[in-house]
C-alpha cells in the first residue's frame, strides 16, 4: 500500500461569486492546486458535487474540468453524496493512491449555490432527504435540523446560550480567516437574538448559502522526498445509517459518524486524546453537538455545552472549526469536505497564520450528508 | 412529479405501510427488507391514526413549491404501534404545541402547482391539545 501525501491546496474564498460559474470556480481551485507541481500530471481527477444539475443546468463535471485543464486522456468523474460528496471525493482519491492504481490524484470540490434563489437552494438542499417522505410533505432540510435541535435541547436540557457556543466559535475564528465567507465576529448573544428560521434553530445556527471551489493534489510518496513537513493522510473511512431520523431508534445517534470515525481512528493507530486540531460538519450548531459527542471529543448530550466551556476553541483542548467551519468560512456543500482537509493541511504545514493551532500533528475531519446518513472521517498526520 | 405522485397514492392517502410477516415489525414508510429480521416478506397494513408529538418545528424559510404557506409546523409523531411518521401538524395554535401532545391524522392538500396544475393531497395532523 502506497502513503498518501497531500501535495498541495488550493481553493477560492467562499460567497458570492456573481462573475464566475461552476467551472470558473472548479478551475481556480485547481489550478491553484497544480501550480506547485507543474511535472505532475495528476492520473485521476476526482470532481465533489452535489447539485450542479440544479444551480447550473450542468452534469458531467469530470470530463468538463479535464478539458479545461488541458487534461484530457484523463479518466475523470464526479462523486456524489449530498453535503458529504466533498469528503467522499477525497475518500476516493485516497483510495486510487494508496492502492497504487495511480500515484497522483486531483481532487475537486465545487458547488455553486447563489445563482438559486433562498427557496430553490431549501429544495435542492432537500434532495439529500427522501424526495417521497420527506420532501413532498414540505420538509426541508432546515426543518430536520430545527426538529432536532429541540429534541436536543429538551432531553439534555442544553440552554440557548449552549446552544450558541458552536456558531460563536466559528465566526470568532472565521474573522481571521482570508477564504471565510464570514470575516466578522459574533457573540453567543447574537447568535440567541437572531431571527428563528425553524424554531429553535436561529438564523445564526445555520450555515449560509455560498459559491465556492477547493482542490487537492494527492499523490503517493515517492513524489514528495524533498519536503520537510510533509501531510500525510493516515485513514479516511465513510459509514452510511438508516436513511431518514424518523426511521432510526435513537434519532439523536449519529451512528454514522460514530462508525467512520471508529474505524478511521483505528486504522490511523489514533485515540480522541491523540487529536490537536478538528473541523466537524457544523452545517448547523446541533449537528457539530451531535457529531462531536458521537466522535467521542464530549460525552452524549455534552457536545453544546463543552463548547460552552471553551472546549473547542482556537485555545481550547480540541481546537474546531479553525477557519470558521461551515457556518463562518461558509458551506459550498460539494467543497465543503475538501475545505476540510485543505484547513487541515494549513495547520499541519504550519502555516495557519493568525489561525495556527500551534505544535499540532494529528488532525481529524468528518464531513456528513443528510442527517448523518453518510458521514466521512479523515485523520491526517504532519510527518 | 404527478406520476411519482400516482404511484404513492395509497401511502399519501392512507398511510399504507408495512408489516414484517415474521416478526410482526411494522414500518412507515414500508421497508424493502426488516430492518430487525431481514425478512423479504413483507405486507401492507394501515397505521394508526393516532399518535403523540415526540418533536416538531415552526418553519418560516419555505422551499419551493410551498410559497405562502409559511410558517409550516412540521413534526415527527410517534404512532400508537410505535412507528415514526414525519408529517405537517395543522389546525393547531402555535403557541399550543407541545411535544408529547397527542394527534390524530388528517386528509388535506399539502400543495398545488398552479391554478390549472396538479393537486397533491395526503395526510398531515391535527393536535387534540
Amino acid at each position: 500500500m502506497a502513503r498518501v501525501i497531500i501535495s498541495s491546496v488550493g481553493y477560492t474564498r467562499v460567497g458570492d461569486h456573481w462573475d464566475k460559474s461552476i467551472l470558473d470556480l472548479a478551475v481556480e481551485a485547481a489550478r491553484k492546486a497544480l501550480k506547485p507541481y507543474p511535472n505532475i500530471r495528476p492520473e485521476v481527477i476526482i470532481v465533489g458535487n452535489m447539485f450542479s444539475s440544479q444551480s447550473s443546468k450542468q452534469e458531467h463535471l469530470g470530463a468538463l474540468l479535464a478539458s479545461a485543464l488541458n487534461l484530457t486522456g484523463t479518466p475523470a468523474f464526479k462523486v456524489e453524496a449530498a453535503c458529504a460528496s466533498g469528503g467522499v471525493a477525497f475518500n476516493v482519491a485516497y483510495s486510487k493512491v494508496r492502492s497504487g492504481e495511480v500515484s497522483s490524484a486531483l481532487v475537486v470540490g465545487v458547488e455553486k449555490m447563489r445563482d438559486l434563489d433562498v427557496s430553490e437552494a431549501s429544495l435542492a438542499l432537500s434532495m439529500a432527504e427522501s424526495a417521497e417522505y420527506t420532501q413532498f410533505m414540505g420538509a426541508s432540510f432546515l426543518s430536520l435540523n430545527g426538529m432536532l435541535a429541540r429534541l436536543y435541547m429538551e432531553t439534555y436540557n442544553v440552554s440557548r446560550s449552549e446552544l450558541s457556543a458552536f456558531p460563536a466559535i466559528a465566526h470568532t475564528n472565521a474573522a481571521t480567516a482570508e477564504h471565510a465567507q464570514f470575516r466578522k465576529a459574533i457573540s453567543v448573544e447574537d447568535v440567541s437574538r437572531s431571527p428563528l428560521v425553524s424554531d429553535p434553530l436561529r438564523l445564526l445556527d445555520c450555515a449560509p448559502l455560498g459559491d465556492g471551489a477547493a482542490a487537492l493534489l494527492l499523490t503517493s510518496e515517492e513524489f514528495n522526498g524533498d519536503d520537510e513537513s510533509m501531510v500525510e493522510v493516515l485513514s479516511s473511512k465513510i459509514s452510511t445509517d438508516i436513511f431518514s431520523i424518523y426511521e432510526r431508534d435513537d434519532m439523536l445517534r449519529f451512528n454514522a459518524t460514530k462508525d467512520a470515525a471508529s474505524k478511521a481512528f483505528s486504522e490511523a493507530g489514533i485515540s480522541v486524546e491523540d487529536v490537536d486540531v478538528l473541523e466537524v460538519h457544523d452545517a448547523f450548531s446541533v449537528s457539530a453537538a451531535l457529531s462531536v459527542e458521537a466522535m467521542g471529543f464530549s460525552k452524549e448530550g455534552e457536545g453544546a455545552k463543552d463548547a460552552a466551556r471553551g472546549l473547542y476553541a482556537l485555545k481550547g483542548r480540541y481546537p474546531a472549526l479553525t477557519f470558521g467551519g461551515l457556518k463562518g468560512r461558509g458551506h459550498p456543500v460539494g467543497a465543503t469536505g475538501l475545505y476540510q482537509i485543505a484547513e487541515l493541511w494549513l495547520q499541519l504545514k504550519g502555516r495557519g497564520n493568525v489561525n495556527q493551532v500551534e505544535g499540532c500533528r494529528i488532525g481529524v475531519a468528518q464531513n456528513i450528508g443528510g442527517v448523518d446518513t453518510t458521514s466521512v472521517v479523515s485523520v491526517l498526520a504532519r510527518r | 412529479m404527478a406520476i411519482s405522485y400516482w404511484r404513492r397514492r395509497d401511502r399519501y392517502y392512507r398511510l399504507l405501510g408495512n408489516r414484517c410477516t415474521q416478526c410482526n415489525s411494522e414500518y412507515y414508510p414500508p421497508a424493502y427488507l426488516c430492518r430487525r429480521c431481514g425478512s423479504e416478506s413483507l405486507v401492507d397494513v394501515e397505521m394508526p391514526t393516532t399518535g403523540q408529538i415526540l418533536t416538531y418545528t415552526i418553519l418560516r424559510e419555505v422551499m419551493s413549491g410551498f410559497e405562502g404557506q409559511q410558517p409550516i409546523v412540521i413534526g415527527i409523531v410517534q404512532l400508537d404501534n410505535g412507528v415514526k411518521v414525519l408529517g405537517q401538524i395543522v389546525d393547531t395554535p402555535l403557541d399550543a404545541l407541545k411535544i408529547g401532545c397527542r394527534v390524530r391524522l388528517v386528509f388535506r392538500k399539502i400543495r398545488d402547482e398552479s391554478n390549472v396544475g396538479q393537486i397533491y393531497y395526503g395526510y398531515k395532523f391535527t393536535a387534540l391539545c
